[in-house]
């Protein structure tokens, strides 16, 4: 029995402490139960208050009291039911009588260990500062310098290339009678792809609800097929449908093993019956939003969809340990990984690694430098979103994208070896909605392309979650928006056609943004890769570390 | 008049000519030639103050020929022109016999463009639109280059395609980008255009009237008039494009195809029928709402009445549903009510209304959260005559029980009732065990338990008193009996051997004398307790009742007394002191020494530190452990056929024997049917669950009638089974110092203390009707409806079957908002995950 002193407010938190505060207003409210129903972490309940009236009446003092019990919504102050801020009450209420407001002097994460658990999450790092890349602008606007290009009016080609660009000369390749041939005594053509600079990143089936994964599977075809935009996404480590890896849209899809290797015994049974390759695989060592922490696909999540592409038992927890079990160094790990990977497709496919951002990713990438299988690099910053990750890894770990790309690049550089290992930038691509912007600035400080993943979550599937620790409910399987998730009647109320719709129009928006952007460089058919003379930051601290302009 | 733009080999500025043209038309030179070298902006700007000016060029042609020209102008140009020809051109028609390259008629307004050849890119680019004048005309005998009529918003544009540059596309590389008015006639192959801006149509007849009118004086303008029937003879061989309506572009500027036919057309017929993952799901493909019912609801209402514990129940040991009582009394089933109590204990009036510290009323929920406990103390007392429920019919197994106190008469009674025939064996002369024995006849006055134990009787337990078990005897028993039940209790006093401990009493020796009318005279004595438990207390208050000096109970550790055995003795003026450890009794000096160096008067000493179990009677070979009995949850005994219950087994409370005898008596009673049941595991409700805002302490409907209040003064004690008719309908009572009550939700405020607590208190007992109303029926449905009321969506009604009645919900208009649950008074409404 609980004693009754538990029952007192002795150890009870005060909404104060809370980082949402329910603002419910009684007058407008019709008690038709839409809010509590829909509200995902049951935050609010309705309970009986009571109202006691006192007055006089008459013309000599006589105290009467009116008692009334009325029915209300209240918010619980249980921490394991906080309110996140999602609004989805707000969202089903008829009559706007009800809203979560955020409280700035929360004390939210002083509280939220129970039980010795630190508090988990999805979403990515909580900093709603602007991140440096937001801080960055163009300021080479060429009007009658550069060929001035007219966004609107003249045809662009925003393309970049995935793969080893070997030079000239270290391709086996001779001139004959005017054309190019493979020379006789052979050697190796890395393949390359031509693609969208902006990808989908990588988030897993499992970590995302089968809605959502095929609206952005669609997306994508639909951006291919009927854009003729080569936009490609990373499956995530969770392995891929059997329909989908045998269809020719195989081949706008990167597929991703990492560490717990899901899913790859169904996908080596299906390459005989392949009719595309993939577009790259990659391969992941890190994730920029909890870095050197692992993936854990929590048992309720878990269900036969999950368990049969993964290749696991049902409701069991899946781990992807932070690192790879049979891998002890850089040479060795990207070595054998790269050649495995290479192998399976008869290296007919880019295969790269992809690391959380880190101050070692020089290392890593002198070490791909000499290695002429690697098809790229793609560095995850600190600013990349997950679908489960404690809130130290996300919040207080990891290394920002930009001056991690920007000295990678400028090492290439050194070396003359720019653009010819491909680097990846992810992790807060789009974060404030700049996406086209974030990619351009990524662009200029040397990325070949970008990978965008909690911000397309965010603009294709309406997901709440924002840097104020708004919903982040992704781990919790109770995404009420229905895109991390795998129950049913929560997944079911996003429809993925218009994820996919969804999809299209970001990736036309930010195509013209790109545009925008390019078109004052005098570019419309090559990246302006590393073309940091068009950047410029006010900060002279963020101008001084990128090797940029200072501008004021 | 002639115009040079090169005098003696010197070429003329632009400047210089432009001047020379201007003035001479200033001058009324209504026609010049102008033998050009390449200057800029030649024929335009030129007013002619409503007559023409015709101007012929000749030689290299600067750029932005006729620019800015206005109407009345006309300009010949004998040779190709150069770049922007026509350039903001207002008005003027300009002929040029050859080519003209890039950007012809940029911006051009209005007047007219005939060339004889082809244009070069960017013609026809950001022409203008204005009603007040007629369109612009641009004429291209040939071709034109890319990116043609960008941007274009008036005017037309005739390409004729005679002979062109380019067989394969007369409009050149992505035209009409931009465009937003006017229009283009063309003959000959294209390559597409800005599909976002413009469509392609065929010639309607107003188009092919305007064609074919306007063409004859360009034909003739450039000397081409032998192509007039192969440019005019077939409409066919033309075609318009024309911008896009609004309503158009609205259409097209989002999806080529839609998502969703991209889906049926493209994705599933590449991947399969249902997506890539269908075959791993059974669910429908529709989309589901943010609120939904029936199976679609993430959370269903349950209404588990019942299926909790209340907090009293989990409380007591004997598990007595005081709520099942005081909701039965509430619906007017009085009887019923003080029987269902005998279902659990044989003692309700002795042990719930006597002896027990009643820690259900501890427990209460009412009394830790609104104002006091439910008076389950007095509910006990109201079954006193209640009598024995009928018993069931005889199963012919033979049960032995050894032992008359609580315990052993629990497992009897329950035993007694399920039909099985039982032998009770007591070794004292009388039934009760301790309640007999050793509880002071104040706290349990003799009438009670006799009138209790009367009902044993009923039931037809055969006791045989004055009976002491040994072990040739428990031999005889075991043979002849289905089971034994060992209930013997604790009886032998634990001593401490110190110096002189052969003269002090062992407490249990001292409470038996007493209660046997053998008591000690103690008049003017000082006596010491040793051990200032419960039993303890009562042995201090027989002291006191024995005429003693002064009282003081000693203990190495906290006392343990609590309850109405503590109140009772300290009012009697008993003095407790710890920690004390006895060192030894001087019995000449009566003297108590502890190990502190403190010594205490004591004329008599008694030691009442505990009570060991006798456990010779039984074979060896039994498993003991400290002296008790070792026995698993319901009983059992390292002997299949030995049960063992109560102080036999460990210490404890009455109602902890009498809870162990109802459960043993139950897995005795499953073993000898041989049904396999489980025994029910409830868990007790938390508090929460209960909404105790909606009660008020001292709530005026908790406050009986005067009548009722007389009948309590009159006769004290209440007489159980007395029905107050009506009672359920009480109105507030008109209490001294309280204003006129209106019998309505308002109420007089009453402060505090004048709540007449005491009062309430004393005069709820005395109508059961009432004091069941401050149960608050935890876990237990009340009837209130309020789940029926507060569902928006009338999900829940209520049903009703031979007497019982059931709250069920419509599962397809419940959304699962949990304001039943919520709302509940009792806790019964659950919300469960809708799986």
């Amino acid at each position: 029995m609980d004693p009754a002193t538990r029952l007192d407010q002795n150890h009870e938190l005060s909404l104060k402490e809370f980082p949402y505060i329910i603002r419910w207003r009684d007058d407008r409210c019709t008690r038709c139960g839409r809010c509590t129903a829909v509200c995902p972490v049951s935050a609010i309940e309705a309970a009986p208050h009571v109202h006691r009236r006192v007055f006089s009446e008459g013309t000599v003092p006589s105290p009467k009291a009116q008692r009334e019990i009325v029915h209300v919504v209240r918010q619980v102050t249980d921490i394991d039911r906080y309110c996140t801020g999602c609004g989805s009450c707000t969202l089903v209420c008829p009559n706007e009588a009800i809203e979560p407001e955020y409280n700035p002097r929360h004390k939210f994460l002083t509280y939220k260990n129970r039980g010795g658990v630190p508090f988990r999450r999805g979403g990515r790092r909580n900093d709603p500062a602007p991140s440096t890349i937001d801080q960055l602008k163009f300021t080479r606007i060429s009007m009658l310098t550069d060929p001035a290009l007219d966004a609107g009016r003249h045809e662009f080609r925003i393309r970049t290339l995935l793969g080893r660009n070997l030079p000239p000369e270290q391709l086996p390749l001779k001139a004959r009678g005017g054309r190019l041939v493979v020379s006789k005594s052979g050697g190796f053509i890395p393949p390359v792809r031509e693609i969208y600079p902006i990808r989908i990143g990588s988030m897993s089936i499992g970590a995302l609800s089968p809605h959502m994964w095929e609206g952005l599977a669609m997306g994508v075809a639909y951006l291919n097929e009927v854009e003729g935009m080569p936009v490609v996404m990373c499956t995530g480590e969770g392995g891929i449908p059997p329909r989908l890896l045998k269809s020719r849209f195989a081949k706008y899809f990167i597929l991703q093993i990492a560490s717990g290797y899901f899913g790859w015994d169904e996908i080596v049974h299906a390459i005989p019956e392949m009719s595309e390759d993939p577009a790259a695989i990659e391969i992941k060592y890190g994730q920029g939003a909890k870095p050197g922490d692992g993936g854990l696909l929590m048992a309720y999540k878990v269900l036969k969809l999950i368990a049969r592409i993964r290749g696991v038992p049902e409701f069991v927890d899946l781990a992807s340990p932070p690192t790879h079990q049979t891998k002890y160094s850089i040479e060795e790990a990207v070595a054998k990984m790269i050649q495995s990977m290479s192998m399976a497709w008869g290296f007919r496919v880019p295969v790269y690694p992809k690391i959380s951002g880190t101050k070692t990713a020089m290392a890593v990438l002198n070490n791909l430098a000499r290695n002429p299988y690697a098809g790229a690099l793609c560095i995850d910053g600190e600013d990349g979103g997950t679908g489960a990750a404690y809130n130290v890894s996300m919040d207080k770990m990891g290394h920002p994208i930009a001056s991690n790309i920007r000295d990678c690049y400028l090492d290439l550089v050194a070396q003359g070896k720019q653009n010819e290992l491909p680097l990846i930038a992810a992790g807060g691509m789009g974060k404030t909605g700049n996406l086209a912007a974030n990619a351009a600035a990524m662009i200029m400080l040397g990325a070949s392309a970008v990978d965008t993943g909690k911000y397309i979550m965010q603009a294709a599937a309406w997901c709440f979650g924002d840097e104020r620790n708004r919903c982040n409910l992704c781990n919790t399987g109770r995404c009420p928006r229905g895109i991390t998730t795998q129950d049913p009647k929560l997944y079911r109320r996003l429809d993925p056609d218009r994820v996919a719709e969804r999809v299209v129009e970001v990736f036309k928006a930010a195509d013209v943004e790109l545009r925008k952007i390019f078109a004052p460089l005098g570019r419309s058919t090559e990246l302006p890769i590393g073309m940091s003379d068009a950047l410029g930051a006010a900060d002279s601290e963020i101008a001084e570390r990128l090797q940029i302009s200072h501008v004021v | 008049m002639v115009i040079y733009g090169n005098i003696n080999g010197e070429r003329v500025s632009s400047r210089e000519l432009e001047e020379k043209i201007q003035a001479a038309v200033r001058k009324g030179e209504r026609s010049l030639t102008i033998h050009a070298d390449g200057q800029h902006g030649i024929g335009g700007r030129i007013w002619p103050q409503g007559r023409k000016v015709k101007v012929t060029v000749d030689g290299p042609v600067g750029q932005r020929l006729g620019s800015m020209g206005m109407p009345g102008t006309e300009i010949l140009v004998k040779g190709s022109a150069s770049d922007d020809v026509g350039w903001i051109n207002c008005g003027a028609r300009i002929t040029v016999l050859g080519d003209v390259t890039n950007g012809a008629h940029n911006a051009g307004a209005q007047g007219i463009l005939y060339v004889q050849g082809g244009g070069g890119a960017r013609c026809d680019t950001m022409t203008k639109f204005n009603p007040r004048f007629e369109p612009l005309q641009s004429w291209y005998f040939r071709d034109v280059g890319d990116s043609f009529a960008e941007f274009k918003a008036g005017g037309i544009a005739v390409v004729c395609g005679v002979d062109p540059r380019n067989p394969d596309n007369v409009l050149g590389y992505r035209p009409c980008v931009g465009m937003v008015g006017g229009a283009i006639y063309f003959r000959g192959p294209i390559q597409g255009f800005s599909e976002n801006d413009v469509k392609l149509t065929e010639l309607s007849g107003a188009d092919w009237s305007w064609l074919t009118a306007n063409i004859k004086p360009y034909l003739k303008a450039i000397d081409r008039m032998d192509h007039l029937k192969m440019l005019t003879g077939d409409r066919g061989h033309w075609r318009k494009l024309t911008v896009l309506t609004a309503a158009e572009k609205e259409v097209r500027r989002g999806f080529k195809m839609s998502t969703s036919q991209f889906r049926e057309q493209v994705w599933e017929p590449e991947v399969g029928e249902g997506g890539i993952f269908s075959e791993y799901i059974n669910h429908p493909r529709t989309i589901l709402p943010y609120i939904t019912t029936g199976g679609d609801r993430r959370f269903r209402p349950v209404w588990y009445n019942d299926k909790y514990l209340p907090p009293c129940a989990y409380a007591c040991p004997s598990r007595i549903p005081s709520n099942k009582r005081a909701a039965l009394i509430r619906q007017g089933r009085l009887e019923e009510a003080l029987a269902l109590v005998l279902e659990y204990s044989p003692f309700p009036a002795t042990v719930c209304g006597q002896v027990c510290p009643n820690l259900c009323m501890d427990a209460c929920t009412r009394g830790l959260f609104v104002d006091r406990p439910h008076d389950i103390r007095k509910m006990g007392s109201l079954s006193l005559e209640v009598p024995a429920p009928r018993k069931a019919r005889s199963t012919g197994k033979r049960v032995a029980v050894i032992g008359g106190g609580p315990g052993g008469l629990s497992t009897a009674w329950q035993l007694g009732l399920r039909g099985h025939q039982v032998d009770l064996y007591e070794a004292a002369a009388k039934l009760g065990g301790k309640m007999e024995l050793a509880i002071p006849r104040e706290r349990l006055p003799q009438e009670v338990l006799q009138k209790e134990l009367s009902r044993f009787a009923e039931i037809g337990v055969d006791v045989h008193l004055n009976t002491k078990v040994n072990r040739k005897l428990f031999g005889k028993i075991y043979r002849e009996h289905d089971i034994i039940v060992a209930a013997s209790g604790a009886h032998e006093a634990r001593l401490i051997r110190f110096p002189g401990w052969e003269d002090v009493t062992p407490g249990i020796e001292f409470l038996k004398a007493v209660n046997f009318g053998e008591p000690e005279d103690l008049k003017g004595q000082k006596v010491v307790v040793i051990g200032a438990g419960n039993v303890g207390m009562d042995i201090a208050c027989q002291a006191w009742n024995l005429g003693a000096a002064r009282v003081t109970a000693v203990d190495i550790q906290p006392p343990a007394s609590f309850g109405k055995e503590r109140e009772l003795a300290e009012s009697r003026g008993t003095s407790i002191a710890w920690p004390r450890v006895a060192e030894r009794y001087d019995a000449k000096k009566r003297k108590l020494y502890f190990k502190d160096g403190s010594s205490m008067e004591a004329d008599k000493v008694i030691i009442s530190i505990g009570e060991a179990p006798v456990l010779d009677f039984l074979p060896p070979g039994m498993d003991i452990e400290r002296g008790y009995l070792v026995v698993g949850s319901a009983g059992q005994t390292s002997d299949a056929k030995v049960f063992a219950v109560g102080d036999a087994t460990r210490p404890g409370l009455i109602t902890n024997a009498i809870g162990q005898g109802r459960i043993t008596a139950e897995a005795v009673h499953n073993l000898l049917m041989e049904v396999d049941i489980v025994p029910e595991m409830k868990q007790v409700i938390p508090y929460d669950r209960i909404r105790t805002v909606y009660y008020e302490g001292g709530s005026p409907d908790l406050i009986p009638t005067p009548e009722l209040a007389g009948d309590m003064r009159a006769t004290g004690v209440p007489e159980p089974g007395v029905r107050v008719e009506g009672s359920t309908d009480l109105e507030p009572p008109d209490l001294p110092g309280r204003g006129v009550v209106e019998p309505s939700a308002e109420q007089s405020v009453i402060p505090g203390e004048a709540r007449d607590l005491a009062a309430r208190q004393a005069t709820a007992a005395a109508a059961p009707e009432l004091e069941a109303r401050t149960c608050m029926s935890c876990g237990l449905c009340r009837d209130c409806g309020m789940c029926q009321a507060v569902c928006y969506y009338g999900a829940i009604s209520r049903i009703e079957e031979g007497g019982e009645w059931e709250y069920v919900v419509d599962d397809e208009k419940c959304i699962g908002c949990g304001f039943c649950a919520g709302t509940c008074p009792c806790g019964v409404w659950e919300m469960v995950e809708n799986v």
